[in-house]
């Protein structure tokens, strides 16, 4: 089987696992969708009435089978509390946590490779310790604070950031822009941080192999050196950082959700946390389980585009 | 029952919550300056969440409700002191033993789709709320209804099982909300395609960010509603709703924390409005446990806790302190002296003659979503400590607090605040009935005097029967009462005519003009 079928394929159990241990969780914390939806007004026999209409009252594992061939058949359901299908609940959250996340990334990669190979390139001059100083003020800096102080600053004071929403990319490629920009650096700036650290780890580790050696003793320039040779050879773990960072990014950006007033997955998640709705849960879990899956695999794909001594049968 | 603080919004979040307003309080002043550009006639309401969905009988949450007054009528509405007055239905009679309900609707009142209302409307709401399959929090409110009858296209009358006083009230709060009947029969999906007689048409909604509603041109109150457009934003921090207040990108901003109170009134462009709440909060008392159960042990607490320190330190320096189960501003209040005023000395005494002179030890269990109870939570823990109480505070999730607290009863004191409601039934029922109401109250008579209050009609006599009650609540100290908490609304300057309802606490934008 060629390696993205078979890839492929691993997502399923992978997808399974983390589906079920969701729904044992659901089931572990007190408290469920009846109770939190009648609130406290609702009579004992219309709670009792509710759960035997959710089937809360069937054993665990008659539920468990019962959910799993839904799923099967591709039904993530209804959802109880927004009184809408799951699937069309996640997919109207999903453009906005791969929006935030993808541009948060693009930042910390802006960021974080020129500033790592200028810091690498000058080992422990001015610039070097400026960088490795104000990365570890990026990586100490909470998000919610750098967005509370972007809005306070950028949006609240001047007319050119949005305080609060999102438009859609399709609706206004230009609103949408301006409405990720502040977002993604909030996001952006801890990853940047993290990033340009490892990139200049990366970098100095490779400056000091045989082949920059031969290199330069060919009579190459440092800079063709460093941006031919070493350049490439010190993006791989950065890539691999930086993928799985971006698959924990679209797991939920719920901080910067909450600040800026995104609609994104990771509130949907923990709305439906706290209604108990599993079918919201399980729905958004089963959702980012996949992105994060998808994601690793294209890693694993852009290693051969950057080394070619990287193949896959 | 709902607390000082709407529900939605997350755990994460929640605990960032406090610590992002005091980030906000710390840099606002670099914040402001921004020119509003927003027209005369389009308001930007900033709320602290949004609704879970706009179907009006599939919910129970106050920000659903606070979106859907503006979608939907009630065929009565509670005016400002909170009588019931005429909604879609002009006028109303009740037959003399209390059971058939008679109401002529007013003519030529057109839903957002242009079909006329008319009476198998009103038929048809009431049905699909009692319809199990609709699975409404509030179907059992509507319960004693029997029979529903449409008499003529705008005349319907209702027959009721039993004697039920509370029944106009029932109809006049949210959820008493009138659909189309030929989207009914369509099942039509209001969850996210509202459709009603209201005074705003969805326009757009963006869940957990915002909802836009735009002028019905056809509402029934002519010149009603005033603005073309009402955007209303769920901000849930509070430092962006304040900042977004300062630049002028938010009109109204809903809930302001006591705390910023002092910055928010400095700005000479914006007005801080107090609103009176139709809450009471309490330490409730889990009455059947341990040493909670001897009346001694319960007055001491009452004597042992500053009740008006803690009002106004956790809800807001204009709270009101009150000494009965009802809020200050229900025709149904009575204004009784404090019976156990705070005296410290005077609660250890009570404590050693109950046989608890070394000490007692007392679980604490707080809400999470909601800070204010926390808050207060912490210092009643400080002055129970005192009087040699250990109250040990255990902060819970509001999904365990439901389940595990409220409806387990595993606690022995907690912190919260009880909604208003338009009719007292609807705050009392259940209580003096253990195995009714949550605090495990027991006293026959109370439960006597509320189930008369219930079947009574005459309002005179009513009050009378509810004032003993409340009386002998507070003499049992069957919970600590705190009192009404203040809500903090503010608004730009230009703002006119934002009205809260009163006891249902929604807002109502039909006369709001900028």
């Amino acid at each position: 089987m060629p390696f993205v079928a078979r890839r492929l394929f691993a997502v399923v159990p992978t997808v399974l696992v983390v589906a079920t241990i969701t729904f044992l969780a659901l089931q572990v914390i007190p408290g469920d969708i009846a109770v939190v939806m009648l609130g406290t007004d609702a009579p004992r026999e219309d709670l009792a009435r509710l759960r035997q209409e959710f089937g809360l009252d069937r054993p665990l594992a008659i539920r468990y089978l019962g959910w799993l061939s839904n799923l099967a058949r591709g039904d993530l359901g209804t959802s109880v509390a927004y009184r809408e299908p799951a699937g069309r609940l996640v997919a109207a959250r999903l453009p906005v946590t791969i929006s935030v996340a993808f541009a948060a990334m693009l930042v910390a990669v802006t960021v974080a490779v020129p500033l790592g190979v200028v810091a690498a390139r000058h080992p422990w001059s001015p610039t070097d310790l400026g960088v490795l100083a104000g990365s570890q003020l990026g990586l100490a800096v909470p998000t919610f604070w750098l967005g509370i102080l972007l809005l306070l600053w950028l949006a609240a004071a001047t007319p050119i950031f949005p305080l609060q929403g999102y438009v859609g990319l399709t609706r206004d490629p230009l609103q949408w822009a301006r409405h990720l920009v502040l977002p993604a650096v909030a996001l952006g700036v801890e990853r940047a941080a993290a990033l340009a650290r490892l990139v200049r780890a990366s970098f100095l580790d490779e400056l000091g192999r045989d082949y920059v050696r031969t290199a330069r003793g060919k009579g190459l320039g440092d800079s063709t050196v460093a941006r031919r040779h070493v350049l490439r050879n010190a993006l791989i773990p950065v890539l691999t950082v930086a993928g799985l960072q971006l698959g924990y990014l679209l797991g939920g950006t719920i901080v910067v959700e909450q600040v800026f007033g995104l609609p994104g997955l990771g509130r949907l998640l923990l709305q439906g946390i706290y209604a108990r709705d599993l079918v919201v849960v399980q729905a958004s879990v089963i959702t980012i389980a996949i992105m994060f899956a998808l994601l690793n695999l294209a890693v694993d794909l852009l290693y051969a585009a950057v080394d070619p001594r990287i193949t896959y049968d | 029952m709902r607390c000082g603080a709407p529900a939605g919004g997350g755990r994460v979040a929640r605990t960032l919550g406090a610590v992002i307003a005091a980030a906000g309080l710390a840099v606002a002043s670099l914040g402001g300056g921004a020119a509003a550009q927003t027209p005369r006639d389009r308001l930007v309401f900033a709320l602290s969440g949004g609704p879970d969905t706009l179907d009006p009988q599939a919910t129970s949450a106050t920000l659903a409700f606070q979106v859907n007054k503006s979608l939907y009528d009630t065929l009565v509405e509670p005016d400002d002191e909170g009588k019931i007055v005429p909604g879609l239905a002009e006028s109303w009679s009740v037959s003399a033993d209390g059971l058939v309900w008679t109401f002529r609707l007013r003519s030529g009142v057109r839903f957002h789709h242009g079909k006329v209302l008319d009476a198998g409307d009103v038929k048809a709401t009431l049905e699909r709320i009692l319809d199990p399959a609709t699975r409404s929090p509030k179907r059992g409110d509507f319960g004693a209804i029997k029979t529903i009858e449409v008499v003529d296209p705008l005349t319907v009358r209702m027959t009721l099982s039993e004697r039920f006083a509370p029944f106009l009230a029932t109809l006049a709060h949210g959820w008493g909300a009138i659909l189309p009947a030929d989207l009914i029969a369509r099942r039509h999906e209001f969850a996210t395609r509202p459709v009603g007689t209201g005074p705003f048409v969805l326009a757009e909604w963006q869940r957990d960010s915002f909802v836009r509603l735009t002028r019905f041109e056809g509402y029934f109150i002519r010149g009603q509603p005033r603005l073309r457009e009402v955007m209303i934003r769920f901000v849930p921090e509070s430092a962006v709703k304040i900042a977004g207040l300062f630049s002028g990108e938010f009109d109204v901003v809903d809930m302001i924390h006591p705390l910023d109170l002092v910055r928010v009134r400095a700005n000479p462009n914006v007005d801080v409005r107090p609103m009176v709440t139709s809450l009471v909060n309490v330490v409730a008392i889990n009455n059947s446990r341990g040493a909670l159960r001897d009346v001694r042990v319960r007055r001491a607490l009452w004597h042992a806790i500053d009740r008006k320190l803690v009002l106004k330190t956790a809800y807001g320096d204009e709270s009101i302190p009150t000494n009965v189960f009802m809020d200050v501003l229900s025709p149904y209040f009575v204004d009784i002296p404090d019976p156990y005023p705070y005296d410290p000395e005077r609660a250890r005494r009570l404590l050693a003659e109950a046989g608890h002179a070394a000490g007692l030890s007392l679980d604490l269990a707080l809400p999470q979503p909601y800070t204010s109870h926390v808050e207060a939570g912490q210092i009643v823990q400080a002055m129970l400590g005192k009087v040699g109480i250990s109250a040990r505070p255990r902060v819970v999730e509001w999904g365990f607090w439901l389940s595990r607290v409220f409806r387990g009863g595993e606690y022995d004191l907690t912190v919260i605040g009880h909604t208003g409601k338009l009719d007292p039934d609807g705050r009392l029922a259940g209580f003096g009935d253990p195995a009714a109401n949550y605090v495990k109250y027991e006293n026959q008579k109370v439960a006597d005097l509320i189930l008369a209050g219930r079947l009574i009609a005459d309002p005179a006599l009513r009050k009378r029967i509810y004032a003993e009650a409340l009386r002998m609540m507070t003499a049992d100290a069957s919970m600590v009462i705190l009192g009404t908490p203040v809500l903090y609304m503010a608004s730009q300057k230009a703002v006119r005519d934002f009205r809260q309802v009163y006891a249902i606490d929604t807002y109502d934008f039909r006369r709001t003009m900028r």
